[in-house]
């Protein structure tokens, strides 16, 4: 259920400051070989936490139609480049949108595969509470766990309406034609009743005290080491100097 | 502990829904002294959560609800009049006091992974070190008997236990005034017992009780005031002139013999939820015969629920075998413990219409009627009181005229009124030749329609 895998107990900021830091010195590299051992990397770590399978059916959702817009827009009607491989009407291929078309998807898949892995790896509800246990406004805790609540709250009510349903005869969803009969089934049902839900649930929410408005504590303990605390440092370090000592020289070449 | 010196003074002159023609409460008038116990009796429908709502400052909620009212808390007095709406923060009169609601799923956030989480949200905002959170949770969670409760997911939690941690939360909020709504409904003896003697402990600590029930029940032992509410107007009842009726046991009903076709057949079966590893029923014997009344009866989270649910085809059996008379799903009839997971449309009407033939359609406004919800086909559902919204659920079970009729927890809310209709309806179906199988904490009812009452254990307990 909620036993998302525990990376050797890390802290959330440790990932995300890492992930960070990763995508912003692969980026400011633009080296297609630092790209690829980074996408490869993020696959390795996926695996460890069995989950690779989901990384690639997600990140293939996404990356998919962004890479075919890059095609589209740079490899097959590109006006800028000289070296033209073919060209038909108001298409041309040249060798230099080719390229530019790769770089950007090596970059988008970068970011968007790390962004994906950071979301398996950690728990939001250690996300949440390192918020909370942070010097963050104290709203922002409370903020990031509605959201992130948002949609298993969501899906729960749906299959809640969908039991309702089915007790009413109408079959659990079979094959993509039920998908969508019940998808139009359950819709307005969802709105509705997520509305009568926050609005039965917030007078109490509020009178417990959500949001917090001042000094507040928390029960949950969020893993962390010293070790770790440095880790995150040199890596906030990395992720602001790293792209400056890699672009710096091109800035001077420029100059 | 002072008594005498009141903690919360209300003159309710009247307070009246956007849109109605009516005022729902009208000359209402408390004091609670600290350690006091209020117990305010009504039927169904008499106004008490609407009450509950304005003492804790939930309402009025919209600019049409009209309020004449003046509060004295701590010290303070407001005065909400015509003309003039006083804008309640609501943290503020929280801190004084405190609901629990009728549904008491409302009480939890929902944004927490477990139940210890769930419970220390009160803490956690008020800033309590954790140490101390944690010395208080557990010693109150081995109170209510929850201890085993602490790492499980709020959401996965039985309808007894949902109730229980909202107790619990709500006690460690640690308002000075507390009004519960119906806080017994749906739990077991034990438990029962336990959250009696915690409000005993709860009013020699100083707290004010304000105790909102239909049914004359343990609870109410050893009250200061009682008042009977009826139609929003309230009459105090002189302590020792106190003579309403506890839950009554009526003689059971033996018109029906069983015939010998089974309906329904568990044989050594193990029954769980998907996404988690421990099975809920293990070792399930069940038979029922076509004309026969089953009571259900077991302590909370012992899988009573989990029995209807994989009855009506909600769940997959892990193991054993699940016969059934009739064609699976087909035939059988569930009505939920919780009506709001069983409702989802926009009018009663449509409600019971939903998924229908147009020949059956037409029989809506009869089964309405022999329910007692005529003229509510275009209300919303959530705009009935609990007792009715649990009819409209029922009713959409009853239209299809099922063979089976699964109960969880049918009386829950209900007043004699509705108790009188619903024994009708268990009538019905066995003079049909159906069955009817009920899961159940009322003693007496189920002794007064089931022909037999089938106990279950707790699964640890089974186990062993
Ligand atoms: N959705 C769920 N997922 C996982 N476990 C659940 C779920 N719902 C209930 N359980 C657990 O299954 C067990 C049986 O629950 P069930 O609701 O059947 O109990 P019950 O006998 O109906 O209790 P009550 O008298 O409180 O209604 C309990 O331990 C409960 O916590
Ligand atoms: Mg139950």
């Amino acid at each position: 259920m909620h036993q998302l895998p525990r990376t050797g107990r890390l802290h959330p900021f440790t990932v995300l400051v890492l992930a960070a830091a990763v995508v912003a010195i692969t980026t400011a590299a633009g080296r297609w070989w630092l790209h690829t051992a980074v996408l490869a990397g993020c696959l390795l770590l996926a695996a460890r936490a069995k989950r690779a399978g989901k990384l690639v059916r997600l990140g293939a959702v996404i990356l998919v139609p962004a890479w075919g817009s890059h095609l589209l827009i740079h490899g097959l009607i590109d006006t800028g480049g000289g070296h033209v491989l073919a060209a038909a009407g108001p298409l041309r291929i040249t060798t230099e949108g080719l390229v530019t078309a790769g770089q950007l998807g090596l970059r988008t898949g970068v970011l968007v595969v790390a962004g994906l892995l950071c979301s398996m790896l950690i728990d939001r509800h250690d996300l949440v509470a390192a918020v909370d246990l942070s010097s963050a406004p104290p709203q922002a805790g409370y903020l990031l766990a509605a959201t992130l609540s948002l949609l298993p709250r969501l899906a729960q009510r749906q299959r809640a309406i969908g039991q309702a349903q089915a007790l009413r005869g109408i079959p659990l969803a079979a094959g993509p034609r039920g998908w969508w009969r019940s998808v139009r089934l359950r819709s307005v049902p969802l709105v509705l009743s997520s509305v009568q839900d926050a609005a039965d649930r917030s007078a109490y929410l509020a009178a417990r005290g959500f949001p917090a408005k001042g000094a507040h504590t928390r029960l949950r303990e969020v893993p962390d080491s010293p070790a770790q605390c440095w880790v995150r440092r040199v890596a906030l370090g990395a992720m602001v100097l790293g792209p400056v000592a890699l672009l710096a020289p091109t800035w001077v070449g420029q100059g | 502990m002072s008594r005498g010196n009141p903690l919360f003074e209300v003159e309710l002159e009247r307070f009246r829904y956007s849109g109605d023609g009516d005022d729902t409460l009208a000359g209402i008038g408390l004091s609670l002294e600290a350690g006091s116990l209020t117990v305010i009796v009504g039927d169904s429908g008499s106004g008490k959560s609407t009450l509950g709502a304005v003492l804790c400052g939930m309402l009025p909620r919209h600019d049409g609800e009209e309020l004449e009212a003046v509060f004295e808390i701590q010290g303070q007095t407001i005065r909400h009049g015509t003309g003039k709406s006083v804008r309640i923060d609501p943290v503020g009169w929280a801190r004084h006091v405190g609901m629990l609601p009728q549904d008491a799923r409302h009480y939890l956030s929902g944004v927490r992974e477990t139940v210890a989480e769930e419970l220390a949200v009160g803490l956690e905002n008020a800033g309590v070190p954790r140490a101390q959170m944690h010395a208080r949770i557990t010693a109150l969670a081995h109170r209510l008997g929850l201890g085993e409760l602490l790492d499980r997911d709020p959401e996965t939690l039985s309808g007894g236990q949902e109730r229980l941690v909202a107790l619990a939360a709500l006690t460690l909020d640690g308002a000075p005034v507390l009004i519960l709504d119906e806080p017994l409904a749906g739990l077991d003896a034990a438990a029962s017992a336990r959250v009696a003697a915690l409000l005993q402990q709860l009013r020699a600590e100083g707290t004010a009780l304000v105790l909102l029930t239909r049914a004359v029940d343990g609870s109410v032992d050893g009250a200061d005031h009682m008042l009977r509410l009826r139609a929003g107007r309230c009459e105090s009842v002189p302590g020792e002139q106190i003579s309403i009726p506890r839950n009554e046991v009526s003689a059971p009903d033996r018109r029906h013999s069983p015939g010998t076709a089974a309906l329904l057949e568990f044989s050594a079966a193990e029954l769980g939820y998907p996404g988690s590893a421990a099975s809920a029923v293990t070792g399930l014997d069940l038979l029922v015969h076509a004309g026969e009344c089953v009571g259900l009866a077991g302590p909370n989270g012992s899988g009573k629920s989990t029995v209807l649910k994989t009855a009506a085809g909600l769940l997959n059996l892990r193991a054993g075998v699940l016969r059934q008379g009739t064609k699976r799903g087909a035939g059988v009839g569930l009505l939920l413990q919780n009506p709001a997971d069983q409702l989802f449309e926009r009018t009663v009407h449509r409600e019971v219409a939903f998924g229908l033939p147009r020949s059956t359609a037409v029989k809506i406004p009869e089964v309405l009627e022999s329910l007692g919800l005529a003229g509510t086909g275009e209300t919303h559902p959530y705009e009935l009181p609990a007792a009715a919204r649990r009819l409209v659920a029922l009713a959409t079970v009853l239209i299809r005229r099922p063979a089976l009729l699964l109960l969880d927890e049918p009386t829950e809310a209900l007043d004699a009124g509705g108790l009188e209709v619903l024994r009708a309806v268990i009538g019905k179906v066995l003079d049909r030749g159906g069955a009817v199988l009920i899961a159940s904490h009322d003693e007496g009812f189920l002794i007064g329609v089931a022909g037999r009452i089938h106990r279950m254990q707790p699964v640890a307990q089974a186990a062993r």
